[in-house]
């Protein structure tokens, strides 16, 4: 079952008998039916890494920081989810994109969704690498792909942005990039001038460039959590 | 001149056509086309503006947007509105101002003692001209609230965001012998408003 937005910062999953959903570990507010929650360690190979499951790819995920707990809910049921007051944003895949969103933006997805912690590295190569140590969002992400739904969480609502032939590039503040869908390359732009150095720049000297088609989501905030 | 809107009641949307805006610092979240962001000090008004931030604290960090595009504002999650001007002024507290579109001009005016015991610095912003101011009110969306003759206002000086129109504001404190050993209520001074305009305030105390 697609999970369902109760109110925009809530969201409800209807459990089936051998379906399970993936959620964020402390993220359940309340539940009605027969319901379990077990621990779940996320996605094992992932394209980047292909050779860390296992202790390996635990360790990778500390190191990384992408390594925020998640649970898995089976059983029959309705589940609601929210977490620390934030907005919530339901986007539904149709198994043709991938979305691509770091780890701590991710409160809920449907449990047959195929997850992976990728390197940045082996998106876009060393730039891919210097674009998250510089905005701070890490070396690695995690992506999503197969058709369901995922609740991604921001801070005062998400806005989402179409990247395609009439807007053929986007250009989003590091701190306020949530998540995108679609076939996006993502670069880092610094336009770090003599200005930046004295403290005289605009603030906004760090960007993420986006090209291609597909959305991304901005939100409302620069604040990271 | 700039065209501003909002998208949801967070983000605000300027669409650029060749001319520019004025923004707070870092307030961009996300831009298409060909734009460019400059640091624009005080907005305008030189080494005189420069100096007059220095010695009153009142920190408005401007930057200029210029080019074509959209270009997409936001921030910490507060609620936008979009307030008209012609040919006409008002008073904003610096931390609420998120953006300012055509001939708008900022001064930093001294605003007597009111600020002095609330904590918000004894100055407060003035803009005047003609065009769009966007406003940013937290907790929620901003309240607008008339002022009669008859029916003069009192607010909180931690929920003041602006005020318009012909207005005289006055310090009013309540402090008591109760206030000063501690058993105070939390109130103990106040703005009131009296005369004719708007006052607006959010509903979160900063």
């Amino acid at each position: 079952m697609p999970l369902e937005l109760v109110n925009s910062k809530v969201v409800k999953s209807t459990l089936a008998p051998g379906q399970n959903v993936l959620a964020r570990k402390g993220a359940m507010l309340y539940y009605t039916g027969d319901v379990h929650f077990i621990p779940h360690s996320m996605g094992g190979a992932a394209s980047g890494m292909p050779s860390m499951g296992g202790v390996a790819g635990m360790a990778g995920r500390m190191m990384s920081g992408e390594h925020v707990a998640m649970m898995a809910a089976e059983g029959q049921g309705e589940v609601f989810y929210g977490h620390a007051g934030l907005y919530v944003e339901v986007i539904h895949l149709d198994g043709s994109s991938m979305l691509t969103v770091e780890a701590d933006r991710l409160l809920v997805h449907d449990g047959y969704l195929q997850s992976s912690i990728v390197a940045l590295t082996s998106q876009g190569g060393v730039r891919g690498a210097v674009r998250g140590a510089m905005t701070g969002q890490g070396l690695f992400t995690t992506q999503l792909t197969g058709q369901g739904s995922v609740a991604v969480l921001s801070h005062g609502g998400a806005i989402p942005l179409q990247v395609g032939p009439q807007h053929p590039q986007v250009v989003v503040d590091p701190q306020a990039y949530v998540c995108h869908i679609g076939n996006i390359s993502v670069d880092i732009s610094a336009n770090v001038g003599w200005r930046d150095a004295v403290g005289r720049g605009s603030g906004e000297a760090i960007q993420l460039k986006m090209t291609g088609t597909g959305t991304v989501w901005v939100q409302a905030s620069e604040q990271k959590f | 001149m700039a065209q501003l809107t909002t998208n949801g009641h967070r983000v605000l949307v300027a669409n650029l056509t060749g001319d520019s805006l004025r923004a707070i610092s870092g307030s961009m979240v996300a831009y298409e086309g060909d734009v460019a962001f400059k640091n624009a000090g005080m907005g305008g008004g030189g080494l005189r503006a420069a100096l007059k931030q220095k010695v009153t604290g009142e920190s408005l960090s401007l930057m200029e947007v210029s080019g074509k595009g959209i270009v997409y504002f936001a921030v910490d999650a507060q609620d936008i509105t979009i307030v008209e001007l012609a040919n006409d002024s008002m008073h904003v507290e610096a931390s609420q101002l998120l953006a300012l579109t055509g001939q708008i001009k900022t001064e930093v005016k001294f605003s007597g003692l009111r600020g002095a015991s609330s904590g918000q610095g004894l100055f407060t912003t003035i803009v005047s001209g003609t065009g769009s101011v966007a406003l940013l009110s937290a907790g929620g969306p901003l309240i607008a609230l008339a002022v009669d003759p008859q029916y003069p206002l009192v607010v909180d000086p931690d929920a003041f965001v602006a005020h318009r129109g012909s207005l005289n504001q006055s310090f009013v404190t309540d402090v008591t012998w109760r206030s000063a050993i501690g058993g105070g209520s939390g109130e103990a001074f106040s703005l009131r408003f009296d005369g004719q305009g708007v006052v607006y305030i959010q509903p979160e105390e900063r």
